[in-house]
């Protein structure tokens, strides 16, 4: 059995089937797990101005722009091992630099809160076992975490929940599309305007204080009814509710006061975000946005985005990230014209204008590590195959010796 | 799929009861289950009926692609997201501790799996829509985002 | 009618709201090369209700512009498979998606990724490339 890193469910249940040193078919994985432990088609080489060199030089020149860069920036984490997150914070110390991931534009406003315990959360296993009523919100797991629903949630039986979906669970959804995952919910499926979400929580939260809603009043008050009767509920916070309520995030924490017997999870995609934001919380208090000086400090100024607005950056480090592909048109032009540096196991946008490319292993695959699944729990990756690709911990290490 | 209402459509539905059942209704869920054959309705072998015969023959031929059973996985829909896995009650029966807890298959006697991020069907003649108790199963249908499953 | 008046004129123009989702094959496809033609076929496209389908005098495989002051780009439209109310159309999230996406973040450093308006209008151009939205922001033409 291998754990695939196709997403945060870090699926530890894969049978792959290797011959030759390449993964000739995987078993139990999903179409994305398949195609992620397969591999790219187009690997990333070691370049340095576009132009090719050898890995020893990539990493020189890499050194070379960390060291002399005023303000440097290490961004990127979310696919990256706990233990090359743990090196590349002691790196951004050493480098008074700062610190960002994904879950800047992503999720880390729901994992802060949770790592903060400001809202209640449990693991997969025990939703599996007990939870009766689940509600996908902002979240289409079908296409984000394929298995989510028959691993852990709506289809398997589990301890106190042995009679099967039909009986046991009900599965609600609350979204602006009719997701696939909304399609599975079928009969419970509560659309709602983009950036609605808001006005639905303060109407949800009429509906569970017995006042009578004035938005949509009657389908408010049967899923307010169906809530109530919930023996062990989860809420699935997806990225679509996140970003709609993310001026007013803390009414989540409001909401989930109202829902006692309710645990939040955090849908999170990167198979890794939720272990870099759990290690620099731990560090600093803080899930992401971090700048090292004598002491950490913490400021939205420090987020990808407006670092490179303000241009507050004059060099970045990119590990197992693009987002040149993944960020708003209008500051990309930002983001190419510092230096950039590029690991990553294959070719990206970002690798395209980089000025340094260093290629990785494919983690999961090439090397393994540990990771942290969406709801915190520990899981081991398995190196699967053997490559010449150094694993992007190896590539900390080398970065932490040149610069100390 | 064919539905009943489909197949019942094309019957004579004079509920004449030449067929052994007491009502075309009957009779056309009897050859959804295949416990009938087209040809026990007698009154649809005159040729006012042709069209309409043949029509049920080929609605209830099993397609090209299908196993013996009629069952059809789509690959080409299929997200590879286990729901069918796990929900199938063959599935949970056969494999209570793997593939009904969610977890991966631990055994072969399985109908689902899933291989390079696809379903493929094995076992097929376990479907509880087929053989003697044979009942009228959704349990794979109706957990699947895509449409990927399919009974001809 | 007005419908064939616009043949001769320039394309009508139409304002529209997009929002983003993601979608497992699209996924499939970036997860084995993000500059295939899979992804591509599945990131440039946008897909948009039947009622507003027949308003705006579009069908599936349509090419239409899509712009805003972010940027603009040239996908292909289809009409939403599940029935849709109408007035919010829809994109999988990709650089194409985020092409028309405000960098302004009011100091909070999360975009609006899943809030666009734009203007769409029908297009005899090629769709948008990767390399093309690459072209647009490298160095060369940052120094112009
Ligand atoms: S659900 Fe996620 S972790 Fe599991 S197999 Fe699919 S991509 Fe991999
Ligand atoms: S024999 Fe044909 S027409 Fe008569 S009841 Fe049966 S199905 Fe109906
Ligand atoms: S119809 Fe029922 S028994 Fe047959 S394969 Fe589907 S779920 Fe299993
Ligand atoms: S439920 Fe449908 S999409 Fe999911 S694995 Fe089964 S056939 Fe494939």
């Amino acid at each position: 059995m291998v754990t695939c890193t196709g997403c945060a469910l870090l699926c530890d249940d894969i049978e792959a089937i290797v011959e030759n040193n390449r993964i000739k078919e995987t078993r139990n994985a999903c179409r994305r797990g398949a195609a992620r432990m397969k591999g790219c088609v187009n690997r990333l080489v070691p370049s340095i101005d576009q132009q090719p060199t050898d890995i020893e030089s990539s990493i020189r020149k890499t050194v070379d722009i960390i060291k002399n860069a005023r303000s440097i920036m290490l961004f990127g984490w979310n696919n990256s091992t706990c233990e090359a997150q743990a090196k590349g914070i002691r790196l951004a110390k050493k480098l008074n630099a700062v610190i960002d991931d994904t879950s800047s534009f992503c999720q880390g406003l729901l994992i802060e809160r949770i790592l903060q315990k400001k809202l209640r959360t449990c693991s997969l296993d025990d939703i599996r076992n007990k939870a009766d009523v689940l509600v996908y919100w902002g979240s289409d797991a079908q296409d984000s975490q394929p298995r989510h629903l028959s691993r852990f949630s709506y289809f398997p039986r589990g301890e106190s929940r042995q009679r099967g979906y039909e009986e046991d669970r009900k599965a609600i959804a609350i979204d602006v599309r009719e997701s696939n995952t909304a399609k599975i919910c079928k009969g419970h499926f509560y659309r709602i305007p983009l950036k609605g979400d808001r006005e639905f929580i303060l109407a949800l939260i009429e509906a569970l204080s017995g006042k009578v809603p004035v938005y949509d009043t009657k389908k408010m008050l049967e899923l307010a009814g169906i809530l109530k009767k919930a023996e062990f509920g989860a809420i699935f916070v997806g990225i679509g509710l996140t970003y709609s309520i993310k001026e007013d995030f803390d009414i989540l924490i409001a909401l989930a006061e109202k829902l006692p017997n309710f645990n939040i999870m955090p849908m999170v995609g990167h198979y890794n975000m939720r272990g870099f934001n759990e290690a620099l919380f731990k560090e600093t208090g803080f899930v992401n946005r971090v700048k090292f000086e004598k002491e950490a400090i913490h400021d939205d100024k420090y987020s990808i985005m407006e670092s490179l607005i303000e241009k507050n950056i004059d060099a970045i480090m990119i590990v197992g990230s693009d987002p040149l592909a993944s960020l708003p048109r209008p500051i990309l032009k930002d983001l190419a014209s510092i230096p950039v540096v590029c690991i990553d196991p294959c070719i990206s946008m970002t690798s395209k204008i980089a000025t340094v490319t260093i290629p990785c292993a494919v983690t999961g695959v090439e090397s393994g590590g540990t990771a942290i699944r969406m709801d915190g729990k520990l899981i081991r990756l398995s190196k699967i195959i053997t490559s010449g690709y150094m694993p992007d911990e190896e590539i900390m290490d080398r970065l932490l010796e040149a610069i100390s | 799929m064919v539905t009943v209402m489909e197949l019942y459509q094309l019957l004579p539905r004079t509920n004449c009861k030449k067929c052994g059942e007491s009502t075309c209704m009957a009779f056309a869920v009897a050859l959804l289950g295949r416990k009938k054959n087209v040809a026990a309705c007698t009154p649809l072998l005159e040729v006012n009926f042709k069209p309409q015969k043949e029509k049920l023959e080929s609605l209830l031929l099993p397609s090209a692609g299908a196993e013996e059973t009629g069952l059809i996985v789509h690959p080409e829909l299929c997200t590879g997201c286990g729901n069918c896995v796990v929900a199938c009650p063959v599935d949970v029966a056969n494999d209570p501790h793997g593939a009904g807890m969610g977890c991966a298959p631990t055994n072969d006697k399985v109908i689902f799996k899933v291989v390079d991020g696809k379903v493929i069907a094995s076992n097929i003649k376990e479907c509880r829509r087929f053989g003697k108790s044979r009942v009228l199963c959704y349990a794979c249908i109706d957990p699947c985002p895509t449409g990927a499953i399919e009974f001809v | 009618m007005s419908m064939d008046i616009g043949k001769f004129l320039k394309s009508p123009e139409y304002e529209i709201k997009i929002t983003t989702y993601r979608d497992i094959f699209q996924a499939e496809a970036m997860e084995r090369d993000r500059f295939g033609e899979e992804y591509k076929m599945f990131s440039a496209a946008i897909s948009i209700s039947k009622i507003d389908m027949q308003k705006m005098g579009l069908k599936t495989k349509d090419r239409v512009r899509i712009s805003n002051s972010h940027g603009s780009i040239i996908v292909e439209a289809k009409e939403a498979k599940k029935d849709e109310p109408g007035g919010l159309a829809f994109m999988v999230n990709s650089p194409w998606s985020n092409s028309l996406v405000s960098g302004d973040t009011q100091g909070k450093g999360i975009p609006e990724f899943k809030n666009i308006n734009a203007k769409i209008s029908l297009s005899k151009e090629e769709i948008t490339t990767l390399e093309t939205l690459i072209d647009t922001f490298t160095r060369k033409s940052i120094t112009v």
